[in-house]
C-alpha cells in the first residue's frame, strides 16, 4: 500500500515547477512559445514520458506525464502540450509499428508538433465526422483543433465507408481562430486530398479515457494555481481594517474549494495509476477525474476572479487567463455532464 | 504507487473473514435485516463474542487487555465488519474504548488505567461524553459547568446537553470549569464522574427523526473523587482535544465501503421507480458514485499516510465535510426519487443509527426518510460544517483568523464585547 507520490516524483515535479516559474509566460508569443516547448521536451521529456524508450519516450508511466501536464496547467504554459501529447497517445495506442517509428520520435523530441482533431466524443460519430477518406486521401474541414495552427502532424478522425478511423496527416491548411483559451489557441483545419495513414481501429474508449486523465491533470494544475492565487490575495488585501481572508464568506469559499481540489487531486492520482497499470478501473476513474478536475478548475478560476475584486476583471490580471483555460479544458473531451453520463452508463445505471 | 494491501494484512483479513463466517448467526444478512426488537439482544451477544476473541479494544496495547492490533490490522478489521454489517462493539464503546480508553492510556495515571480499563473492557463501565452545554457548542471552551474541590471530592454543578447514549451509560467524562479567573481555555478540568448518584439526572431528548438517542445531563452537587482528573487540574482542554483525536481511529477506509453499499440501494430504488432513464437522476447518481470513489481514493491515501506514520493534519476536517455533505446530498436525491411517496413513508425504518443505513436495511420509503432526517445531524455534530471550513481555511490554507472577542479571564467575558 503506497498511494502517494514517491520522492523522485516529488523531485521531478519541483524541478519542472521551478523551471516553469522562471520561463513560462502565459502571454508569450500569442499562445505558442515554441522555444519553451522545445526546452520542455529536451530537458524534461515533457511530451513522451510514458512512451517507450524505443520511440524516444522516457519509459515512465502516465503518472509522470500527468505530473508534467498538471504543472503546465498550473503555469498556464503557452505550449502545444495538449495537441502533441494527445496525437502521440493516439499513435502510440493505435499506430502500427511503422507509423509509430516514423511519427513518434520527432513528436516526442519536440522537433515536430502534434494536434488531435477531436474536441469531444461526438466527433467520432459517423453522422458528424467532417472528414471523408477517398482512397488514400482525405478531404474536409475540422472547425476547431487545439494547437492546430502550429501542428506539423495531425491525427484526425475520418469516415471510411461507414466507419470512423483515425488517420495521421501531415499536409493540411490551418487557420488560427479567435480563441477563448489564449494559452492553448485553436485553429480550423482544412484537408484537401491530403494523403493520410490510417491507424488501427482499436479501443477508442480506452484512448479517450487516457486522454481524459491527462486533461484532468492539466485542469488540476489550473485549479490549484487559482486557489493559491485567491488565498494569497485574501491574505494581503485589507478592507474594513482586516485582511479579507479573515471574513468567513471568503475563507469558507476557499475552504470549500480546497475540499474539491483535494478530491480532484486524489481522483487524478488514482486515474493516472489506473492508466499506468492498464487497470479495468480506468473506465470509471477517468470520467470521475475529468469532471471532478474540470468542475473544480472552473469553480476555482471563478472564485479567484471574485476574490480579487475589480482587479480580477482586468485584462492585465492573469485571473481571466486561468478562467479561459479552465472553461476550455472543461469542454474538451466532453462536458462534465457528459462525463457523468459516461460514468452512469458504464456503471450500468 | 501501489494500492494493494501488505500480505500480512491480507492474511489477517482471511482470519477475520473466517471468524465472521463462524460466529455470525446462520443466514446473516446484516444488522439492518434484523427485526428492531432483536437488535439490542444481538448487540449484547455479539459484543461478548468479539470480547472472547480479543476483538474489542483493538487499538489498545495487549498489556491493557486490548487486541494490540497494528494500524493496518485495525483498518482491515473495520473494513470486514463494515462489509459484513456487524457492529464493532456496543453503543457506549465508541466513548469508552475508542475515546476515553485511548486517552487514559496516553494521559491517565497508572491507578486510573488499572482501575478503569478492565471495567471498560468487561462492559461494567459504560461511558458517555459530557462536553457540550446549552451555551457551549461549537465554542466548547465557553463551557460553564462548575467543579469545586471539597476536601477529597469535586462537587459539580451545571448542565450538559446532546449527550449521546447518556441513557445507557453509567459513567460520564465531564469538562468542567475549575478556575473562572483563568482565560477560557485554561480553567477547564477533565473529570471522570459516576452517573449512578443522586446529583446526576439524565433526561432524554427526542431527535428530529423521532428517536431518543441523546440526552440532557444535569449535575446538582454531584460528586467525584479528587484524583479522577485526567491531564491535571486546569489541563482539561488539552485532554479534551487529545480525546477528540481518537474519534476516527481505524475508520479511514470504511466510509467509502458503507456509502458505496448504500448507493447500490439507491440505484436499485431509482431503477425500481423507473427513474434510471431520467437524465437529471442519472446525472446526480453518477455524481454520487464519483463522490464515493473519491472517498475511496482518499481512504487509500489516508491509509498510506497511516502506514508511513504521517499525521493527517487538516485532513480530518476535509473527510468530515466530504462525508457529511455527501450524506445530505444523496439522501436528498433519494427524496427526489421517492417523490410523493415521501409524504407518507411506509415499511420498516433505518434503525436509529444517525448514519448511513446498516447492511440489510430494507429499501422502504420509511428507511430513506429516516436517513434523510439523520443526515441533517452529520453537519452539526463533531464540529459543524462551518467550523470545519474555518479549520481548513486557517490550518490548511493559512488564512488569517477572525478577530476574537473572548480573550482575558473567563469570568470577565461579556457577550459581544472583548474583555
Ligand atoms: C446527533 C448529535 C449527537 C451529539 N452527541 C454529543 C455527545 O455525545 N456529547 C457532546 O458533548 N456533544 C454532543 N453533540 C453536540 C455537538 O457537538 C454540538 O451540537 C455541536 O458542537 C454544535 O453546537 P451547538 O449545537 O450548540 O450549535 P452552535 O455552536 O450554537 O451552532 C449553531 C450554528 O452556528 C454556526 N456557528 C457556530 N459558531 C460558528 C463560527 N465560529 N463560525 C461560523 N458559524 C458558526 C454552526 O455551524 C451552526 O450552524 C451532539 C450533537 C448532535 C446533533
Amino acid at each position: 500500500m503506497d498511494f502517494a507520490y514517491d520522492a523522485e516524483q516529488d523531485q521531478f515535479r519541483a524541478s519542472i515547477r521551478s523551471f516553469l516559474a522562471d520561463h513560462a509566460d502565459p502571454r508569450a508569443a500569442d499562445g505558442h512559445d515554441g522555444l519553451l516547448w522545445q526546452r520542455l521536451c529536451t530537458d524534461f521529456g515533457a511530451a513522451g514520458l510514458h512512451a517507450p524508450e524505443e520511440h524516444g519516450g522516457g519509459g515512465f508511466t502516465p503518472v509522470e506525464t500527468a505530473l508534467v501536464l498538471e504543472e503546465l496547467g498550473r503555469a498556464l504554459a503557452p505550449v502545444p502540450a495538449w495537441g502533441t501529447v494527445a496525437a502521440a497517445e493516439a499513435v502510440l495506442r493505435l499506430g502500427g509499428a511503422d507509423v509509430r517509428k516514423e511519427v513518434l520520435p520527432p513528436l516526442l523530441a519536440g522537433e515536430r508538433i502534434g494536434a488531435l482533431a477531436l474536441v469531444t466524443e461526438a466527433d467520432l460519430d459517423p453522422a458528424r465526422v467532417p472528414v471523408r477518406a477517398d482512397g488514400e486521401t482525405l478531404t474536409g474541414t475540422v472547425p476547431v483543433v487545439p494547437n492546430g495552427h502550429v501542428a506539423d502532424v495531425l491525427v484526425v478522425p475520418a469516415l471510411v465507408g461507414d466507419r470512423v478511423v483515425l488517420h495521421v496527416v501531415t499536409e493540411f491548411e490551418a487557420e488560427r481562430q479567435d480563441s477563448l483559451d489564449l494559452t492553448r489557441p485553436v485553429a480550423a483545419v482544412r484537408l484537401t486530398d491530403a494523403p493520410g495513414t490510417p491507424l488501427d481501429e482499436g479501443d477508442l474508449d480506452r484512448l479517450l479515457d487516457v486522454l481524459r486523465v491527462l486533461l484532468a491533470a492539466d485542469l488540476l494544475g489550473t485549479a490549484g494555481a487559482c486557489l493559491g492565487a485567491a488565498v494569497a490575495y485574501a491574505h494581503t488585501r485589507v478592507q474594513f481594517n482586516r485582511p479579507i481572508g479573515s471574513f468567513q464568506a471568503v475563507k469558507h469559499r476557499c475552504a470549500e474549494l480546497a475540499v474539491e481540489l483535494d478530491a480532484a487531486r486524489a481522483a487524478v492520482m488514482f486515474a493516472a495509476l489506473a492508466a499506468a497499470e492498464d487497470s479495468p478501473e480506468l473506465a470509471t476513474a477517468a470520467p470521475v477525474a475529468k469532471f471532478q478536475a474540470a468542475d473544480t478548475a472552473v469553480a476555482c478560476a471563478a472564485a479567484s476572479i471574485q476574490i480579487h475584486g475589480g482587479i480580477g476583471f482586468t485584462r492585465e490580471h492573469d485571473a481571466h487567463l486561468f478562467y479561459r483555460r479552465a472553461l476550455t479544458g472543461a469542454a474538451l473531451l466532453g462536458s462534465s455532464a457528459r462525463q457523468r453520463e459516461v460514468l452512469a452508463s458504464r456503471l450500468g445505471f | 504507487m501501489d494500492i494493494t494491501y501488505p500480505p500480512d494484512a491480507e492474511r489477517f483479513r482471511a482470519r477475520i473473514r473466517t471468524f465472521l463466517a463462524e460466529n455470525l448467526p446462520a443466514g446473516w444478512a446484516g444488522v439492518g435485516a434484523l427485526p428492531p426488537d432483536e437488535r439490542a439482544e444481538f448487540a449484547t451477544r455479539w459484543r461478548a463474542t468479539l470480547a472472547e476473541n480479543g476483538l474489542v479494544a483493538v487499538s489498545w496495547p495487549k498489556e491493557y487487555g486490548g487486541a494490540g492490533l497494528t494500524d493496518v490490522e485495525q483498518v482491515v478489521l473495520a473494513e470486514e465488519l463494515a462489509r459484513a454489517g456487524a457492529p464493532s462493539g456496543g453503543e457506549n464503546d465508541g466513548f469508552g474504548i475508542g475515546m476515553l480508553g485511548n486517552t487514559l492510556i496516553q494521559l491517565g495515571t497508572e491507578e486510573q488505567k488499572s482501575y478503569f480499563l478492565p471495567r471498560i473492557l468487561s462492559g461494567e463501565h459504560r461511558w458517555c461524553q459530557g462536553y457540550s452545554e446549552p451555551d457551549a457548542g461549537s465554542d466548547l471552551a465557553g463551557l460553564r459547568t462548575r467543579a469545586v474541590l471539597d476536601g477529597d471530592e469535586w462537587v459539580i454543578d451545571g448542565q450538559k446537553i446532546w449527550t449521546s447514549a447518556g441513557h445507557t451509560a453509567n459513567w460520564i467524562f465531564v469538562l468542567a470549569r475549575t478556575d473562572p479567573a483563568a482565560p477560557k481555555h485554561k480553567g477547564i478540568t477533565f473529570l471522570l464522574v459516576p452517573m449512578e448518584q443522586p446529583g446526576v439526572e439524565v433526561r432524554p431528548i427526542v431527535n428530529a427523526a423521532g428517536h431518543s438517542l441523546f440526552n440532557e445531563v444535569f449535575f446538582t452537587g454531584a460528586r467525584t473523587r479528587a484524583d479522577l482528573v485526567v491531564g491535571g487540574v486546569g489541563g482539561g482542554w488539552r485532554t479534551a482535544m487529545t480525546l477528540l483525536g481518537f474519534e476516527r481511529g481505524g475508520q479511514v477506509t470504511t466510509q467509502a465501503i458503507e456509502f458505496a453499499r448504500d448507493l447500490d440501494r439507491l440505484v436499485e430504488l431509482a431503477r425500481d421507480r423507473g427513474l434510471t432513464s431520467d437524465p437529471r437522476i442519472r446525472d446526480e447518481l453518477a455524481w454520487c458514485a464519483a463522490r464515493v470513489q473519491v472517498m475511496r481514493y482518499r481512504g487509500l491515501r489516508g491509509l498510506t499516510a497511516l502506514l508511513q506514520g504521517r499525521t493527517p493534519g487538516a485532513d480530518g476536517a476535509i473527510s468530515k465535510l466530504v462525508w457529511s455533505e455527501y450524506f445530505q446530498r444523496y439522501t436528498e436525491l433519494a427524496a427526489e426519487i421517492l417523490g410523493p411517496e415521501l409524504l407518507a413513508p411506509t415499511g420498516p425504518g433505518s434503525g436509529e443509527v444517525l448514519r448511513v443505513a446498516e447492511v440489510g436495511t430494507p429499501n422502504s420509503s420509511r428507511a430513506w426518510v429516516d436517513e434523510l432526517l439523520y443526515a441533517r445531524a452529520g453537519t452539526i455534530y463533531a464540529g459543524s460544517s462551518q467550523v470545519q471550513r474555518t479549520i481548513i481555511g486557517e490550518q490548511l490554507l493559512g488564512l488569517p483568523r477572525e478577530p476574537r472577542l473572548d480573550g482575558g479571564p473567563f469570568a470577565e467575558i461579556r457577550p459581544g464585547k472583548g474583555a
